[in-house]
């Protein structure tokens, strides 16, 4: 249980921090349907999920949320990045982007093969 | 960083738990909303789009537990919800809570005053610089088990000659003196160091600095703290100031820190000189010069980088050397050496065996204390199967279960160890003040320091945890089907009660032990008390005084002792006044060898024989028995010796010869007898009689002065208190400045010679109380636990035709059975370890019949009226309410 959950929590973790940098303060309806649509519907997100990881973000002081009204003039809780959480986006996809590029050179040659 | 932040927000939300649920339901409830909207706005029908959120959310209160996990720490929540139900728990069983917290804290409590006393005397190391490389050395000779002090050109060649040290500093450890200024004066005690004795000690000063080197003759004087304080109001200004010591002129170079008075922990001096300059102070010190006076404590520290081995390596060849230079002197002689501020070697084995005796009965008190405890624990565990059993059966694991059960005993062992900690706080206070039966200034005041509280915190936990085992174990695993019916679940069929049993045989048998060695001491006592000390006590006044301080030679002070008999016995009311060096049982004395001139010259032929010098009318004036020949009175200053003996001389060095006009030597004086008194115990009241030669004090003081000033001991007719200001005013007629110490009644000064079985008595004898009690107490609760659970089968037989008194032996009988298992197994036990306690005890043997026959029987006793209460209860069920209860 423990080491999935790590790797789905780290993983989802970058994916909220992603798409509020990408697209702003944004409450947990609206970022899991747009974390489901940037993944073009090939991740079928347990919604209930998110909330935990979203108050493990805030936290640890990456992410912030206020209470505020969404479009259809229903309130709802808005998260935002926070400037740590700037930095974390960052450091984090970097080192997201070697994990893969390391993991990439262990599955080419066994394609090739 | 992030992960203690994170913890740190995890903490507050387990505070503002309620506010945040609120938070958490209105978010989840607003994601429902918005995507049934979204449902609906794709063509579902209302009820159905808020199944599919629901669905995709993964669960309402799914979510709503991951979240709150998530938010609080819920090993934390868990910890403080055990916490707050044990706390209810014990709060609703007050009496049985308060009978585990005062046994418990009895036990820690007697636990932690012994381990102050461990503490203070072999733990803590000396306040000077880096104790653990400042070494105290010691001479020794062959054959000897332990050891001497230091002769000076000993010491030299050692200072000169040893390479393991950085530096090795002497002094004198007891140098006395008479302090001016303001008020009366006073006798202080002090040291006399070598001037390198501050900088090898590494001292720390409270103002100004220690001496250096070339300050070896200088009339400089360094202060301690406490005196400082006391005599000059710790002026601040004090070094460079000129004071009276003892009649001469001394500048303060210094003030120690307070915690220092002496590298030897126990000694309280207040003052340090150089050596050179002692013999100002104290005229009869050894000569420098001398190798065959031993009379220097050494102080060497280790140089960085020198282990303890390379050190005794070295020492050992410097030892032969020595012997090879100094064959007169040194043949057969060694060093020996241990960390500086360790108790002297002549009394830490001693210590240590009352110390090891002392802590072994405490943790037997704790054992017997713990043992009830858990019998009471496991009563309650018994009456809680249906709790528990309906708690396993709801789904509780049985791992949170004997979590539960342990996080209640080891509330129970904390209770235990505050109360304890305040009990030892009493009791350390308590003993810190009594007055040793010594002439010479220690400390021994004990106090609750950190080690204490760590040893009584860890007492407490184990305590604890080990009380909460056996009752975690019963309560997690009652038998289901029987607990729910109400039926006992912890009763297997062939074991009832085993392991409470089991416990209150051990409890008891340790009773046995405990009770046997305090019976022992109490006997001592008693014995102790029985004991014919040989003089008078009553009506006798002592006042001692040490004008060798003030700077007299011995010819003025035996002047200056036989005017003030003189003075003191023509008092009204004063029946005769004596002079002596040391008042009888004293703890301590001048001895030497003994025998007839002409005996052969073997070892075996000088008997060891105590000396006291005293003055015409002695026997008289103590009530001592003259049984032949004559007192004292008419020998001269400067004529031949004369010696009183008592009967024990008479027997031991005599060989029962008529010994008067017999010549004697010792110590190279010849004496000749012209009396014979009786025996008394001349320095403590274990000793065996042995030999004792009275000198007269006219003839003695002058060669053979004391160092311990002399005492005047003054018969009166009424109550020996009221003369004291009538005796004072004639000292101070004599020398206005004679300090005046050790004023008591001869009654006072014996009270403090029964100051040993006196502290063993009342210390074993309050560890024997309490387990006795605590015993008493167990065994009581066993038994009436075991009638209440038998309520339903004593109904039956009473029903049956059983008698109440039928029943109530049934329950004697089975109580009578565990007791007397325990005596059979703690008798031989108490047997084997009173061997241990012989060394200290008076006048007894440590199998003593009647301890050993009286202590089973008193114990039956008590237990027989543990077991007689529920077993009156037993015989009293009603069949008819018994057989309808359940």
């Amino acid at each position: 249980m423990g080491e999935k959950t790590d790797v789905w929590q780290g993983t989802l973790a970058l994916m909220v921090l992603r798409t509020l940098e990408s697209m702003g303060p944004q409450h947990g309806y609206g970022l899991a349907r747009r974390i489901e649509q940037t993944s073009g519907d090939l991740l079928q997100l347990n919604y209930g999920t998110l909330y935990p990881a979203l108050l493990k973000l805030e936290q640890e002081g990456f992410i912030r949320s206020n209470w505020g009204v969404s479009d259809n003039n229903r309130r709802a809780k808005y998260y935002e990045l926070t400037k740590a959480g700037q930095r974390q986006v960052k450091k984090a996809t970097a080192e997201w982007e070697q994990t893969t590029a390391i993991l990439a050179r262990f599955l080419t040659p066994a394609q090739e093969a | 960083m992030r992960k203690l932040r994170a913890l740190w927000m995890r903490l507050c939300g387990l505070i503002a738990a309620g506010q945040a649920n609120g938070d958490i339901d209105a978010e989840l409830a607003s994601h429902i909303d918005m995507h049934t909207e979204d449902g609906i706005r794709a063509g579902l029908s209302p009820e159905e789009a808020r199944r599919q959120a629901l669905i995709r959310l993964g669960g309402m209160e799914q979510t709503r537990q991951a979240y709150r996990e998530r938010r609080g720490l819920p090993w934390l929540e868990s910890l403080l919800r055990d916490l707050g139900y044990g706390l209810r728990r014990l709060g609703k069983h007050r009496g049985a809570t308060a009978m585990a917290i005062l046994s418990i804290g009895l036990g820690i409590g007697a636990n932690a005053t012994i381990f102050s006393m461990v503490s203070r005397f072999v733990l803590r190391p000396a306040p000077m610089g880096d104790p653990t490389t400042l070494l105290a050395i010691q001479t020794t000779h062959q054959g000897d088990r332990c050891c001497n002090e230091f002769p000076y050109p000993v010491y030299a060649d050692l200072r000169d000659q040893a390479q393991s040290f950085s530096g090795v500093a002497a002094y004198n450890e007891l140098i006395p003196a008479s302090i001016g200024g303001s008020g009366e004066p006073e006798r202080v005690w002090g040291q006399a160091v070598t001037s390198n004795f501050f900088s090898v000690a590494q001292l720390p000063m409270v103002l100004g600095r220690g001496f250096v080197e070339g300050e070896e003759n200088a009339p400089e004087i360094v202060l301690g703290a406490a005196l400082w304080r006391r005599r000059f109001n710790a002026d601040p200004a004090i070094a460079g100031k000129t004071i009276t010591l003892s009649g001469h002129a001394y500048t303060v170079i210094g003030v120690v820190s307070p915690a220092f008075h002496g590298a030897e922990q126990v000694l309280y001096t207040q003052f340090w000189v150089p050596l050179g300059n002692a013999p100002t102070l104290a005229p009869n010190l050894p000569k420098e010069s001398d190798r065959g006076q031993h009379w220097l404590q050494v102080l060497a520290r280790l140089k960085p980088g020198v282990t303890r081995e390379q050190a005794a390596a070295e020492l050992k060849t410097l030892a032969s050397r020595f012997a090879q230079s100094n064959p007169a002197t040194d043949k057969g002689n060694g060093f020996f050496f241990e960390q500086a501020g360790s108790l002297p070697p002549s009394v830490s084995g001693d210590t240590m065996l009352f110390l090891a005796a002392l802590s072994a009965v405490a943790l037997l008190v704790l054992a017997i204390a713990g043992a009830n405890v858990a019998n009471i624990l496991f009563a309650q565990a018994a009456a809680r199967q249906r709790d528990m059993a309906v708690r396993l059966a709801l789904g509780a694991t049985r791992a949170r279960l004997q979590r539960q059960m342990l996080t209640e005993s080891l509330l129970l062992g904390l209770g235990g160890g505050v109360l304890g900690v305040l009990l030892s706080l009493w009791a350390t206070s308590a003993l810190s003040g009594i007055r040793l039966p010594v002439p010479v200034p220690l400390d021994v005041s004990i106090g609750v320091g950190w080690r204490v509280l760590l040893y009584s915190f860890a007492l407490s936990l184990v305590s604890g945890v080990l009380l909460g085992l056996a009752p975690a174990w019963a309560a997690a695993r009652p038998l289901l089907a029987n607990a729910l019916k109400g039926e006992d679940a912890l009763a297997r069929p062939g074991r009832r009660f085993a392991l409470r049993n089991l416990l209150v045989v051990a409890q008891i048998a340790m009773s046995v032990v405990l009770l046997c060695i305090t019976g022992l001491f109490l006997r001592s006592l008693q014995s102790a008390s029985t004991i014919d000390i040989g003089f008078r006590t009553d009506n006798m006044l002592m006042m001692s005084v040490d004008p060798s301080v003030h700077g007299y030679s011995p010819a003025r002070t035996a002047n200056f002792m036989i005017r003030l008999q003189e003075r003191a016995a023509a008092l009204p009311g004063v029946v005769s006044a004596v002079a002596t060096d040391v008042a009888p049982l004293s703890g301590y004395g001048r001895s030497d060898g003994f025998r007839i001139p002409g005996s052969p010259d073997a070892p075996s032929s000088w008997v060891n024989t105590t000396l006291f010098m005293v003055t015409p009318g002695y026997f008289d004036t103590l009530g001592i028995p003259r049984i032949a020949g004559s007192d004292f009175g008419s020998e001269t200053a400067d004529g031949p010796r004369v010696g009183i003996v008592n009967q024990a001389f008479v027997e031991q060095v005599l060989g029962g010869r008529n010994p008067i006009g017999v010549q004697v030597s010792g110590a190279g004086v010849l004496y000749q007898i012209v009396g014979v008194v009786g025996n008394v115990k001349a320095r403590t009241l274990g000793e065996n009689t042995h030999p004792v030669l009275y000198r007269s004090l006219k003839q003695t003081v002058s060669s053979d002065p004391s160092s311990m000033g002399y005492t005047l001991l003054v018969r009166t007719g009424g109550s020996p208190a009221s003369i004291e200001p009538a005796v004072r005013r004639q000292i101070y007629a004599l020398d206005r400045s004679m300090a005046i110490y050790n004023e008591q009644t001869m009654d006072e000064h014996i009270r403090a010679a029964y100051f040993l079985p006196h502290l063993a008595a009342s210390l074993f004898g309050a560890f024997g109380f309490i387990g006795l009690v605590l015993a008493a107490v167990g065994l009581f609760g066993v038994m009436s636990y075991s009638v209440s659970r038998r309520t339903r089968e004593i109904g039956i037989r009473m029903a049956l035709g059983a008698k109440p008194g039928t029943v109530e032996r049934l329950v004697l009988r089975q109580g009578m059975i565990l007791t007397l298992i325990a005596v059979a197994l703690g008798w031989p036990a108490a047997w084997m370890l009173s061997k241990m306690a012989s060394s200290f005890l008076y006048g007894i043997q440590p199998h003593d019949a009647l301890t050993f026959a009286v202590v089973p029987l008193f114990l039956a006793a008590i237990a027989l009226v543990a077991c007689w209460i529920p077993a009156r209860r037993a015989a009293s069920v009603d069949p008819m309410q018994a057989l309808r209860a359940e």
